[in-house]
C-alpha cells in the first residue's frame, strides 16, 4: 500500500495560519494503515495545532472528519455539508487522495499534511518499507521478485555493474546490492539462466501521468485516454 | 466539529442525527433485501473465508447498519466495537459487491464506519 508520513507541525502551523475554519480530513485507507493519517492521527494532528494556536492566544480553529478513502470520490460526498463552514482543508491522505480532494471541492484551498513517501510493506507496526516504483513495466518475473528499480542504486536493468562488493552497494557499505540478492535468490531456483538475458531498457511510462484501464472495461471507457 | 475520545458515553443524539441523514436509503435496503444471497457470490471475502455466511454481504449490512437502524440509534459502545467488528474487520470496502435489487452494499457499509468514527470507535491499526 501507499506510505506517508506526516509533516512537522511547524510546517502545517505555518501554511494553516492564514485561516480561520480549517478542515482536517484523514483518510481510512492506506495512511490509516501506516499510521500517518488515519482518524486517531487527525485527532493528534488536531490537538496539536489547536494547543499550538491557543499559545499564541489564537483560537481553537481545526475541525476533524475521517471518509474511508480520499481516492474515491463516492467517498467524499459526505463531506460537501460540512466543506463549506471552512476556509481550508488538511488532506491527511497521499498525493492522490488530496489531489481528488482538492477535484472535488475546487474553491476550497487542499493543504497536503503528510508527504507520500512510497508503495511498501509493513514490516513491523510502524515500520513500512518501500518495494516498488509503479514503473509501469514490472521485471520481476526475471529478477527473482527483487525489484532493481526500487533497490538497485542506479536503477540498472541488467547487473549487477562494477561496484558490488562483498554483496554491497558501492554508495554504501550499509545496502545491501539488488543485483547481488537478484543472483542469490535466481540461483537458488535454478534459474541463473533469466539474469543472462539482456534486458531492454525501459520507457519510463510514468514521466506521463498514467491512466489504468482494465481490458473488460476497455469498450466502456474507449474514448477515454 | 470536534470528534469524541473513546472514553466518552456514547453521543446516541448524534447517531439518531445521523441515521436520519440516511434513512430513505437505508430503510430501502433494509425492506428489499430479498435475502437471495447472491450478493455473496461476488464477495471476494465470503468466498476466500470457506463461504462463511458471516461474510455475506448482505448480513454484513443487516448486522451493522441494520442493527443500529433497528435500535434506532440507542446502542452502547460494546454494540458499536461489535459493529466495527463487522465494518472494518469483514469488508474492505472494496466495492465489488452485486445486489441484483441494486442495494448499494458498500455505501451502507460506509455509512456503519461513519457512525462508528462518530463516537470514535475505530479499527485500531496499531494493534500488534
Ligand atoms: S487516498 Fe491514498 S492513502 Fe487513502 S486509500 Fe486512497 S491511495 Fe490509500
Ligand atoms: S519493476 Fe519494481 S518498480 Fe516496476 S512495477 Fe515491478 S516492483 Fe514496481
Ligand atoms: S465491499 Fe465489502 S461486502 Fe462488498 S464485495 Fe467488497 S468486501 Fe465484500
Amino acid at each position: 500500500m501507499v506510505k506517508a508520513k506526516r509533516k512537522p507541525l511547524e510546517e502545517l502551523k505555518a501554511v494553516t495560519q492564514p485561516y480561520q475554519r480549517i478542515l482536517n480530513v484523514g483518510c481510512g485507507g492506506c495512511v490509516s494503515v501506516c499510521l500517518a493519517g488515519g482518524q486517531k492521527e487527525v485527532l493528534v494532528l488536531n490537538n496539536e495545532l489547536n494547543l499550538a494556536f491557543k499559545n499564541e492566544n489564537q483560537p481553537n480553529r481545526v475541525d476533524a472528519y475521517t471518509v474511508e478513502r480520499q481516492c474515491n470520490a463516492r467517498h467524499l460526498r459526505e463531506l460537501e455539508r460540512i466543506v463549506k463552514d471552512h476556509d481550508c482543508m488538511l488532506s491527511m491522505a497521499c498525493g492522490a487522495g488530496a489531489q481528488l480532494l482538492a477535484e472535488t471541492f475546487p474553491d476550497t484551498p487542499v493543504l497536503p499534511a503528510v508527504n507520500t513517501e512510497s508503495i511498501g510493506i509493513d514490516r513491523e507496526v510502524g515500520i513500512y518499507e518501500e518495494k516498488c516504483r509503479a514503473c509501469g513495466e514490472c521485471v520481476l518475473g526475471y529478477t527473482g521478485g527483487v525489484c532493481p528499480v526500487t533497490r538497485c542504486a542506479k536503477g540498472l536493468f541488467n547487473g549487477p555493474c562494477g561496484g558490488v562488493q562483498d554483496g554491497k552497494c558501492e554508495i554504501s557499505m550499509d545496502i545491501p546490492c539488488a543485483w547481488y540478492d537478484i543472483h542469490g535468490r535466481l540461483k537458488n531456483q535454478n534459474r541463473l539462466d533469466n539474469i543472462k538475458q539482456l534486458q531492454m531498457v525501459m520507457e519510463w511510462k510514468n514521466q506521463t501521468q498514467r491512466t489504468t484501464i482494465q481490458e473488460a472495461y476497455a469498450q466502456r471507457y474507449a474514448s477515454s485516454k | 466539529m470536534s470528534e469524541p475520545t473513546a472514553t466518552e458515553p456514547v453521543n446516541t443524539g448524534q447517531i439518531k442525527q445521523l441515521l436520519d441523514q440516511h434513512k430513505t436509503k437505508m430503510k430501502m435496503a433494509l425492506r428489499v433485501c430479498a435475502h437471495c444471497s447472491l450478493c455473496a457470490q461476488s464477495c471476494f471475502l465470503f468466498n476466500t473465508r470457506e463461504q462463511d455466511p458471516i461474510y455475506m454481504p448482505s448480513h454484513k449490512f443487516i448486522n451493522s447498519i441494520g442493527r443500529l437502524y433497528k435500535k434506532k440509534g440507542n446502542v452502547d459502545r460494546q454494540a458499536l466495537e461489535e459493529i466495527s467488528e463487522i465494518a472494518w474487520k469483514r469488508c474492505v470496502l472494496c466495492t465489488r459487491c452485486y445486489c441484483p435489487l441494486g442495494i448499494d452494499i458498500p455505501e451502507m457499509i460506509t455509512l456503519a464506519r461513519t457512525i462508528c468514527r462518530s463516537q470514535n470507535v475505530v479499527n485500531d491499526f496499531s494493534a500488534e
